[in-house]
């Protein structure tokens, strides 16, 4: 089975490296130092397995993991993380606690061998470690094998459309998959606000409110777009610029 | 000094104000009675210690009994004056019983003595002085009173405080982050294969390092060269994980190592650029400590470089901009200390996380 190595030390990589270098029937496809590199790898050279650290710069092991999908095997490994270790054991998801030892490693090794689908379980366990991050101080975009990371402060305003949602940040524009109302929960709720059934915007990228016709407003932003404003977005945004 | 002698010394005051108050009286029943001053001390000294007594133990005891705080004013003003009709009476009557017996013992004992007679007028200045006297001494009383409660709250406080700040300390041992722990143990492992010599190294260091944090108090001052040793120590065990991603610089004058420093206050921060500064680049970053003595103050800087597009950069003050429970912990810790006199200060720019410790510069042995 291929192996994918995600670790950010030189140090822990040549111990997985190591380790698995007793089992013949595993092949090291690659090795990766951070999270970027990891998500590009997955896509590139599709491991079965993918040994992935938590704590790396840039991107978490869970980032890592909406990003790239829930098709490999995922192991993780940590060296403590309260939330994350509970996290694993809620949702039965095999991780190794370094440092660990070469049977350890073999047992995660059959574990994966007996081709347990993962694939809920890991969903489950994303979502968990997204929602510990709320609100979101960032939005993470997947363009092929490469990551936009895209700060929240940075974006002007987010457009759903059918199952993505389109981003709308410093002149630049991201399509992401997932749904408007995931991204609402998850971002500051003092900063963004629904103003629409399809729109949900940066209070801070508001020039103006400008009526159309009666009853009807729309919300001009500082680069000049204009957003249609729902009756009941409209009452969501008086309240908080008031 | 011991409160033994603290009792003594307030009772002889006592009493000395008291010997004041009877030359007094003394000299104005001689001046204004023509008594001669022999015999007006006789009279005047005995009875006004003897009512230094009654007011030193009745007055004191009833203030203690009714403490201002828990009573009315009217309640207590009512009270404080029917027992110093009481106690100026008792006192008239003593004036009068030592006065005859004076008349009775002088003649047989000093016969050129002219023993001092009570007079209504003399009996009624004695009441009134009296009663004044009672009400001087109970205010006295409640002025002692609550000065010692003042005294005991203080010491509470900063007994508390000492407490809290041992606490602290401890609480700042044991966060010394858990990762940091596993992680180098990790690397020992992966270090025996390759690497004995570079595992036993390390082992090593950790074991100093965690030893030296063991024998830190929270009182005891240490000099900063000591404190910068540990951060050396740790920089050194955190630089065999991260390899050459972790560069870590630190410049010191002499006058500036010499100087005592809270213990764990440089480490907490240095953990903090390594944990979220150089170990959220994947191509790594360095950590400048800085330190100099300028004058009385004594100044701390420690710089580390930064993750420009991390989140902390909005509001400096999430756990991406390394601030977490650190710094505050620091802040506090230094206000403990030193009061206004120190300051820590933090901010971000330019890819740079920058924490400034200002505090007063104070040399001496590590005690």
């Amino acid at each position: 089975m291929n192996v994918l190595i995600v670790d950010d030390e030189h140090l822990a990589r040549m111990l997985l490296r190591e380790y698995l270098a007793a089992h013949a029937d595993v092949e090291i496809v690659g090795e990766c130092a951070n999270g970027f590199e990891a998500v590009k790898a997955i896509a590139e050279r599709d491991p079965d397995v993918v040994f992935l650290d938590i704590q790396m710069p840039k991107l978490d092991g869970f980032e890592v993991v909406e990003l790239a999908g829930p098709r490999p095997h995922y192991v993780f490994a940590t060296a403590y993380d309260a939330f994350a270790l509970r996290a694993f054991d809620v949702h039965a998801v095999d991780y190794l606690l370094k440092p660990f030892s070469r049977e350890r490693l073999a047992e995660a090794l059959d574990q994966v061998r007996r081709r347990a689908a993962q694939t809920l379980q890991v969903a489950a366990l994303v979502k968990d470690a997204a929602a510990r991050q709320a609100p979101l101080a960032r939005i993470l975009i997947r363009d092929g094998a490469r990551v936009h990371v895209v700060a929240a402060d940075s974006i002007d305003c987010i457009e759903a459309q059918d199952d993505y949602v389109q981003v709308s940040a410093a002149g630049r524009r991201y399509l992401k998959h997932g749904s408007l109302a995931e991204l609402e929960a998850r971002l500051d709720a003092a900063v963004f606000v629904r103003i629409h059934r399809s729109w949900l915007v940066n209070l801070g990228a508001i020039a103006r409110i400008e009526p159309v016709s009666k009853d009807n407003f729309c919300a001009v932003l500082k680069d000049g777009a204009r957003l249609p404003i729902s009756r009941s977005g409209y009452q969501k945004v008086r309240a908080l610029l008031a | 000094m011991g409160e033994g002698f603290w009792a003594r010394r307030s009772a002889t005051l006592y009493l000395a104000a008291w010997l004041m108050l009877g030359l007094l009286l003394a000299g104005l029943l001689d001046a204004t009675l023509g008594a001669g001053l022999a015999a007006s001390l006789l009279f005047a000294l005995p009875l006004m210690l003897m009512y230094a007594a009654v007011c030193g133990f009745a007055a004191y005891y009833q203030c203690r009994a009714f403490p201002l705080a828990q009573r009315g004013p009217a309640a207590v003003l009512a009270m404080f004056f029917v027992s110093a009709a009481c106690a100026a009476l008792l006192w008239c009557a003593a004036g009068t019983a030592w006065a005859a017996a004076w008349r009775m013992l002088a003649p047989a004992f000093f016969p050129r003595l002219e023993p001092l007679a009570m007079s209504a007028p003399l009996t009624a200045t004695m009441f009134g002085v009296g009663m004044l006297l009672y009400g001087i001494s109970a205010c006295g009383h409640y002025l002692a009173l609550e000065f010692a409660r003042v005294r005991h709250l203080e010491r509470r406080e900063l007994e508390l405080k000492l407490l809290a700040q041992d606490a602290e300390l401890r609480l700042l041992r044991s966060q010394i982050d858990p990762h940091f722990l596993f992680n180098s143990l990790n690397s020992i492992s992966a270090l025996t294969a390759f690497d004995a010599d570079a595992a036993r190294a390390m082992t090593l260091q950790l074991a100093g390092f965690f030893r030296h944090t063991l024998g830190l108090e929270a009182q005891r001052k240490v000099r900063l060269a000591d404190e910068i040793a540990l951060v050396e120590q740790f920089v050194a065990i955190e630089q065999v994980r991260f390899g050459a991603r972790l560069v870590f610089a630190c410049s010191a004058d002499e006058a500036a190592r010499a100087c005592l420093v809270p213990p764990m206050i440089l480490q907490p921060l240095v953990e903090n650029a390594v944990k979220h500064g150089v170990g959220q680049l994947p191509e790594g970053g360095a950590v400048q400590v800085t330190a100099q003595r300028a004058g009385s103050q004594l100044r701390v800087d420690v710089e580390n470089d930064v993750d420009p597009d991390s989140p902390g950069a909005r509001a400096g003050t999430g756990a991406g901009a390394g601030a977490g429970i650190g710094l505050p912990n620091v802040r506090q810790r230094l206000a403990g200390m030193y009061g206004s006199e120190a300051s820590v200060h933090w901010a971000r720019g330019d890819g740079l996380f920058r924490v400034a410790l200002v505090l007063p510069a104070q040399e001496g042995e590590a005690a």
